[in-house]
């Protein structure tokens, strides 16, 4: 019998939102259904339904016409229902095949853990993965992109019917990506249910046969992969036609003078990095992940030692012991990892935005709380981010909303950023914001700050930038101007042997 | 939300109705209604100066997301060398406790120097320096015996009385609570402790320096500690072996009681003395109603759970139903 999993008018409404209203559609085993929406549009919302770690207000989830009435994760992993989150589940202390089988660890007559047979088992899993990866590494030891993997090995153990992907490329490169894919079409050619959760329009094409698009926690529409477009998705997301985002950009025209010289960076991740940034330019940073752009810009910023090499801003030569260093300088760095490092959550939009210029914002020995919420305001305003008030705990808003509360930092009137630092900025965050963000960076570009662009996404690095520069394994491999930028050439620079 | 809601949602609300169910259990509870008179409110206030002096200290290592278990035997070692000095020399009594404070003070930056640089967990490193080192040296000073302290003017600080009835001691504890409070609150140190605490990481790539604030913290910690060892002995004229040894935990309690989270970030002076209060007031009112001392202890755990559970309820009812005291975006 072919498998069916059905959401049946799920209404959930949490303090202030009502995140999904009268949801309903149905998924067939044997085929891969993509979830897409913007941010706060309810994917992750109903996810969390799905796997029994939130309960709706009204209606259920059924399993083959069999309402569910999940209390917990646990019963929802008995009924053959395994969801993997873009935050990992793993427990980084312990090994590979510990976590893979973690709540089914085999175990001998006497009860004791059977290792000989885990490691047995867990081996044949990485496998049919084909993974470089042995049973015993310590997961908190592995590349974020091999934890993800063993996130999905842990699913994939379990032989649940219905498997849900939340974002899982999001660390992957593209080897991962391809292995990924392979083991959903195995899956989906055993008649599984498959939902995949992706901001990516090129992985939902590639991997999905029907696609559900979701907005403000409203069902849109559903479409057959196949007989649909990018633009009318974007459309059913958005709401409305946001047009060819990259060609609508309006771009920074007058690049000016050399504002920062790097030459022969070397730390203990990069090597003989050298390369400059102009005034009013965008540069972009490509690569696999791994290549060493996060480190090569912590480095500049002051945040890790340097060995060897050398920085010049503006003709000087510096040295940054601390960010501190950095930042009085005129560098500005919006991290890679907003909620690890970019946020302090459990604090106000008001507090997240003052953090580099609490010296600026004082009267006599104590600090101007008005001061720091025109601060505040100014950001709300300025980037349009959705909050009653800049009171509001950074941590309860959306990852958009995160973002934008980040380069409102750097961009206050108290601030003189000259070289703005953007790690992945775009990373889990939707179309139309997205769109938002590229056309920020190129009014950044306007001022004459010289913004440095790292994305995973080659799109949109390609199309965002001036001039790109690629990175492999610690070095630059190439650095290739937009007019002459394809997919192919940066790939080739970054996979290149 | 407007002022009046978010107020009866916060913390500082659920101490408030808390200390006002206690006092006014035990004011009806208490013959003649004593334990609500001038008199016995001054009591508790003099009951609550070391624990004070050590809640403000550790609870500020507690917001910058740290713990340090020292302070209260970093305590006992200044006030044995502070009844060594004046037993043995003929260094003047202000010196004597200057030269005590900066003990306090360094051994906050050995906590700093082995958290910092040798990466070992503040619960570790200051229960070493605590309850090992400081409270080894403070037998190893007194040579295992209690020594008197033959001082005016210590003893006017340690038993002095504003009009034969307000004592010093309390002005000293209420004013470092207040100041201290002041600093969290309103100064760009205070925030960065908020900052460091709820991420340290965050805090570092917007140019505050969490290693140095580290540093200036421990250090402070093991000066008041030290403060509040000198204190003790000054009000029991002897130093003895055992001193303010006893006074960190229930310290750590209150702060936690007021609102200090040990995840850091979390908290204010206002919580902390709040939770002070509460406890000292608990205890006096005990002592008052002649439980036991064995009962007391009891009872004091309960109280500790009681505040905690009402602390849950609090902010489940503040996250609008939700029983996660996580925030998270689900959205």
């Amino acid at each position: 019998m072919e498998k069916l999993l059905q959401f049946c008018n799920i209404n959930k409404s949490f303090p202030g939102v009502q995140a999904l209203s009268n949801i309903s559609f149905s998924v067939k085993g044997g085929s891969v259904t993509a979830l897409m929406g913007e941010n706060g549009a309810g994917k992750s919302t109903l996810l969390k339904i799905l796997s029994g770690d939130i309960h709706p207000d009204d209606g259920h989830v059924s399993i083959d016409g069999v309402p569910q009435r999940f209390e917990s994760p646990y019963q929802s992993i008995k009924a053959s229902v395994s969801v993997i989150y873009q935050e990992r589940q793993l427990v980084n202390s312990m090994d590979v095949m510990e976590n893979v089988f973690f709540e089914d660890l085999p175990q001998s007559k006497l009860g004791f853990i059977s290792r000989a047979e885990l490691r047995r088992r867990t081996q044949e899993i990485i496998d049919a993965f084909g993974l470089p990866i042995k049973p015993n590494d310590m997961v908190g030891r592995l590349p974020v992109a091999y934890q993800q993997m063993v996130e999905i090995m842990k699913a994939y153990r379990r032989d649940s019917d219905i498997i849900a992907f939340d974002e899982p490329t999001a660390p992957l490169t593209d080897k991962e990506i391809e292995i990924l894919f392979k083991l959903i079409n195995q899956l989906k050619a055993r008649g599984k249910i498959i939902l995949y959760v992706s901001h990516r329009m090129a992985e939902i094409f590639k991997i999905s046969d029907e696609i559900v698009v979701l907005k403000d926690g409203v069902f849109v529409n559903s479409f057959e992969t196949a007989k649909t477009n990018e633009s009318e998705l974007v459309k059913a997301m958005v709401g409305r036609d946001i047009g060819d985002t990259y060609a609508n950009l309006k771009r920074n025209e007058n690049i000016g003078g050399v504002l920062l010289d790097v030459k022969n960076l070397v730390t203990k991740d990069v090597h003989d990095i050298s390369f400059q940034l102009r005034r009013g330019e965008v540069l972009g940073f490509a690569g696999l992940v791994g290549a060493g752009r996060t480190e090569t810009m912590r480095a500049i910023f002051g945040a890790d030692p340097i060995i060897s090499g050398e920085i010049t801003i503006d003709g000087k030569r510096v040295h940054f012991r601390s960010p501190k260093d950095a930042i009085a300088h005129g560098i500005a760095l919006c991290p890679e990892d907003r909620k690890e490092q970019g946020l302090v959550l459990g604090r106000s939009i008001r507090d997240n935005v003052s953090m580099p210029v609490l010296s600026k914002v004082r009267k006599g020995p104590f600090l101007n709380t008005k001061s720091e919420e025109k601060l505040a305001d100014a950001a709300i305003k300025t980037y349009s981010i959705k909050t009653p008030s800049s009171e509001k705990e950074a941590g309860e808003l959306s990852g958009g909303n995160q973002q934008k509360i980040i380069l409102g930092r750097w961009t206050s009137d108290k601030m003189d950023t000259k070289i703005l630092i953007l790690d992945e900025p775009t990373k889990g965050i939707d179309v139309g914001t997205k769109a938002e963000v590229y056309q920020m960076v190129c009014d950044f570009a306007k001022l004459g700050i010289g913004v440095i662009f790292i994305s995973s996404e080659l799109t949109e690095v390609i199309n965002v930038s001036d001039n790109i520069v690629v990175m492999q394994n610690g070095r630059i491999t190439g650095t290739i101007a937009r007019e002459d930028a394809t997919e192919e050439s940066v790939l080739q620079l970054a996979m290149h042997n | 939300m407007t002022k009046a809601n978010k107020f009866l949602r916060s913390k500082h609300f659920s101490l408030l109705v808390l200390l006002v169910l206690e006092l006014a259990l035990f004011w009806a509870l208490s013959r003649n209604h004593s334990f609500l008179k001038l008199n016995n409110i001054r009591n508790i206030l003099n009951s609550m100066v070391i624990y004070t002096l050590l809640a403000v200290g550790g609870g500020l290592v507690i917001v910058a997301g740290e713990i340090d278990l020292s302070p209260g035997y970093v305590g006992t070692a200044a006030g044995a060398v502070m009844a060594s000095l004046l037993a043995n020399t003929g260094i003047p009594w202000f010196v004597v406790v200057i030269i005590c404070l900066a003990l306090g003070g360094a051994f906050g930056l050995l906590n700093a120097v082995l958290i910092n640089e040798l990466k070992l967990q503040s619960f570790i490193a200051t229960l070493a320096t605590g309850s090992f080192i400081a409270g080894g040296f403070a037998y190893i000073v007194v040579n295992g015996k209690t020594l008197e302290i033959n001082n005016s003017a210590l003893e006017l600080i340690g038993t002095g009385k504003i009009g034969g009835f307000f004592p010093y001691m309390v002005i000293i504890s209420l004013a470092v609570i207040i100041i201290y409070g002041v600093i969290l609150a309103k100064t760009k140190f205070g925030r960065a402790v908020y900052l460091c605490g709820g991420n340290r990481e965050a805090a570092r790539l917007t140019g505050i320096s969490p290693k140095a604030m580290s540093y200036i913290l421990f250090a402070n910690s093991g000066i008041l500690g030290a403060l509040a060892g000198i204190l003790y002995d000054a009000r029991l004229k002897a130093g003895n072996l055992t001193g303010t040894n006893h006074y960190v935990f229930p310290a750590i309690t209150a702060a936690v009681l007021g609102g200090l989270s040990l995840g850091g970030g979390h908290g204010d002076m206002l919580g902390c003395f709040l939770g002070l209060l509460i406890i000292s007031g608990f205890n006096n009112g005990l002592v008052i109603l002649g439980v036991s001392p064995f009962w007391q202890n009891v009872a004091s755990g309960l109280l500790l759970l009681l505040a905690l559970t009402l602390d849950y309820f609090t902010k489940r009812r503040a996250k609008g139903g939700r029983a996660r005291g996580k925030t998270s975006t689900v959205l």
